[in-house]
């Protein structure tokens, strides 16, 4: 860890250091370069595509640190069939843009030929990266994104058979926000059942406002949806004023980061806090930075996570606990742990099973094949592709959290809790809900 | 009467006959390249055709007939929704490209009756609202599912090469056409108005142009080269998300390499786009430093060099490749040369 620290030491630590320096140990890792050329009997290309700057850069922050972890568990190469394969990462930043996302992973495809593509966070970055790889016959596996959004968002149609052949993805759905939000809402902490659903008119918006809101009314909530808003929004006093004159005390809502602080801070201002006991927010609110950026507004917000440090699953590419990764990161970089640490490195060991579950992983087909059927423990718990719910598509939990201010004391402003579980049973709660304006 | 030296009005000089000649060896060996180049080569030349599409449409409307248009995304997004549709109503994959094209330029038609009453600046943001008002309208189909987007998943029943290499070709030809659409429509007289247009409209008009007929040729055959653009990006990327491919920075792109290449000259912009394509391959890794050095050139370059580097090469050297102008050659006396506008 030596290069970390002399980064640290040197002064703060940002985002290009911390790449700097994992690339640096990467490099001086005595066996990091020269193990896959002298045992392997061949090199496998993994591309890994993710979103490391720009508006989604929260998504890729801990990426280097990922792969740094996974080339050193990798250095020696990978046993499939007998054979020792070496594995090398070919790691690729989006900048948030899905046009480059596209070109990225055609680059990897035609120039670098690729024998297997992994891809992370967001459409925006998954459906170019699984479209070029659907189209060149390139196996894709991608984590990290409604899977609604993957599989109907990319043409797929209900009750037909899937069109895909090589792209795969194993993440979370409607329903597991659904079974989550209806576990954490009856929880301990007591409503009207009455909820505002603060949606923007596009992608997830519309897919939670078509899906989710029946179901949630279904489930005994009353639902008030004031009607979709563009991405971009300065004034929500329209909004505010429905949600106070109906009397909710649920907020839920799916904003792009930047529209929640100022929807919040209006909120705030136009007194409709005061009355919320739940606030659910999906979306923003993933990472400690953006509810650190709503200052004295950000604790008792409730959020929902794909991956958290109490998870007990661990890394089989690594063999680290989720515990595990999330101190060494903190060790590491000296930055509060965030979800996506354990959903990057679930991709990698999934990635990895699939290699070896294929028996022949340069046979793209077979490679294919295999993750069709795959099963694999990964960071985020066992996953099996035979389950669905479509061809191509496994679904993985979504665990109800609380973000909740830090003991004194603690290194980091919040702390993340883990307030129900009814998505994964294994996962152990952590913490009682505590309502917003208690 | 004074005696004026001698001159002979010629249109092609020397150079010119030869680049003409090398244009169409180099077109000629770029149509036979799929067979013999690597897809790396085939994709990134395709993409640079479309690059080069985009560049030139956005200098006829801007360069020739002085429409400066901030909207050009309308029709790039629109040309790739509508192959979308054609596709799920069953058309075969490349006929439907093509017809999106071509539906997109039929709405260009009476939009321009529209767009082509505003003039200057109120024309430039008018072609945004509309881009704006496109995409919005797009997001309404729930084939689209909102910015959700969808996938032209018929493109996938191709083998990679052969869509690589039909992609290839497609866009060559679409490159090829589009610029000698606008070489052999800016050497007629048709070219003269245009011109004639953007320098002064109400000279123009007083002499017997008819102005809003030539500029509306200019504005549907741009919004059918960007459309043509936008269905050749989504032959490439197959991926259809309303907020990328109804993105300004396609217009951005295109007024960057125009800009770069030279504004109001033939050659320009595909050296501009060529330009463009390199530094994209070369620097976009550094991200933000990339996006801000773009600005920094455009603007360095509209302050310092209007007429873009061939504008500068042109002034130099008097050097036309592809001439759409005519050339002024003393016969006389020898006197420094002199060229028409």
């Amino acid at each position: 860890m030596d290069t970390f620290e002399t980064v640290l030491r040197a002064g703060r630590l940002n985002r290009r250091d911390l790449i700097k320096a994992a690339g640096g140990m990467a490099f001086a890792a005595p066996f990091g370069l020269a193990a896959p050329a002298r045992a392997a009997d061949a090199t496998l290309k993994v591309g890994f595509v993710s979103p490391r700057t720009g508006p989604l850069a929260s998504f890729g922050e801990s990426d280097p640190f990922i792969l740094q972890q996974v080339r050193a568990a990798l250095a020696k190469g990978v046993e499939v069939g007998g054979k020792t394969y070496g594995i090398e990462i070919l790691d690729r930043d989006t900048q948030s843009d899905p046009v480059r996302a596209g070109q990225l992973a055609k680059e990897l495809i035609n120039k670098d030929k690729v024998d297997f593509m992994l891809s992370t966070s967001t459409p925006e970055t998954v459906n170019p990266v699984a479209d070029a790889c659907e189209a060149a016959g390139v196996p894709s596996l991608s984590t990290i994104m409604p899977w609604e959004a993957f599989y109907f968002g990319r043409g797929a149609k209900p009750g037909e058979p899937s069109p895909f052949k090589w792209s795969f993805l194993f993440s979370f759905g409607v329903n597991d926000f659904l079974k989550c939000y209806v576990s954490q809402w009856n929880g301990p902490v007591q409503t009207n059942k009455k909820v505002g659903a603060l949606l923007p008119n596009d992608a997830d918006g519309n897919a939670i406002r078509a899906h989710l809101m029946p179901a949630l009314a279904k489930a005994g909530f009353t639902i008030v949806d004031p009607g979709g808003y563009e991405d971009g929004t300065t004034d929500f006093s329209a909004q505010i004023a429905k949600f106070k004159s109906e009397g909710v005390e649920i907020l839920v809502t799916f904003p792009i980061p930047p529209d929640f602080a100022t929807f919040w801070r209006q909120a705030a201002q136009q007194g409709l806090t005061k009355q919320l006991k739940i606030v659910q927010v999906a979306k923003t609110g993933l990472f400690p930075s953006t509810i650190e950026a709503l200052g004295s507004l950000g604790p008792n917000i409730a959020s929902a996570c794909y991956w958290h440090k109490d998870f007990p699953y661990k890394s089989s590419v690594t063999g680290m606990s989720s515990k595990d990764i999330a101190d060494s990161y903190e060790k590491a970089t000296g930055k509060q742990w965030s979800q996506q640490l354990g959903a990057t490195q679930s991709l990698f060991d999934a990635g990895v099973a699939a290699l070896k579950a294929s028996g022949a992983p340069t046979d793209k087909a077979a490679l294919a094949k295999a993750i069709s059927t795959l099963k694999a423990d990964t960071t985020v718990g066992a996953i099996d592709f035979a389950k669905g719910p479509v061809p191509g598509v496994v679904n993985t939990p979504i665990i109800g959290t609380q973000w909740i201010k830090a003991k004194p004391g603690s290194k980091f402003k919040l702390d993340y809790v883990i307030t129900e579980n009814a998505n994964d049973p294994n996962v152990p709660v952590g913490a009682k809900l505590i309502p917003y304006n208690g | 009467m004074t005696v004026l030296p001698k001159f002979a009005v010629e249109r092609w000089t020397r150079a010119s006959a030869v680049s003409g000649g090398v244009a169409v060896a180099v077109v000629a060996a770029l149509a036979v390249l799929p067979l013999i180049g690597g897809d790396n080569l085939v994709d990134k030349l395709t993409t640079l055709f479309v690059y080069v599409i985009l560049a030139a449409m956005w200098n006829a409307l801007a360069g020739y007939a002085g429409l400066v248009s901030v909207g050009q995304q309308a029709f790039f997004g629109v040309g790739a929704y509508f192959a979308i549709r054609c596709s799920v109503a069953g058309v075969p994959p490349y006929p439907a490209l093509i017809a999106g094209a071509l539906i997109a330029t039929a709405v260009a038609v009476p939009l321009s009756y529209f767009m082509l009453l505003l003039r200057g600046g109120e024309f430039s943001i008018g072609m945004w609202v509309l881009a704006e008002a496109i995409h919005l309208l797009v997001n309404l189909d729930p084939l689209i599912q909102g910015e959700t987007g969808t996938s032209m998943i018929a493109l996938n029943a191709y083998a990679h090469e052969t869509r690589l290499a039909a992609n290839y070709w497609l866009a060559l030809a679409g490159m090829v056409g589009l610029l000698g659409a606008i070489f052999v429509l800016l050497r007629s007289p048709f070219g003269a108005s245009v011109q004639a247009i953007r320098d002064d409209e109400e000279a123009a008009a007083s002499i017997g142009v008819s102005v809003q007929r030539a500029k509306r040729t200019m504005f549907v055959l741009a919004a059918f080269g960007c459309a043509l653009a936008g269905v050749l990006w989504l032959a490439t990327s197959v991926t259809f998300q309303p907020k990328t491919n109804f993105g300004v920075q396609w217009t951005a792109y295109m007024i960057l390499m125009a800009l770069v290449g030279g504004l109001g000259t033939f050659e320009g912009p595909i050296l501009g786009a060529v330009l463009f394509f390199l530094v994209q391959d070369q620097f976009a890794e550094t991200g933000v430093a990339y996006m801000a050095g773009l600005g920094t050139v455009a603007i360095l370059f509209a302050l310092f060099a209007p007429r873009g580097i061939w504008g500068e090469i042109e002034k130099r050297w008097n050097l036309r490749l592809l001439p759409v102008g005519y050339f002024l050659r003393p016969t006389g006396p020898p006197k420094p040369d002199r060229r028409s506008k």
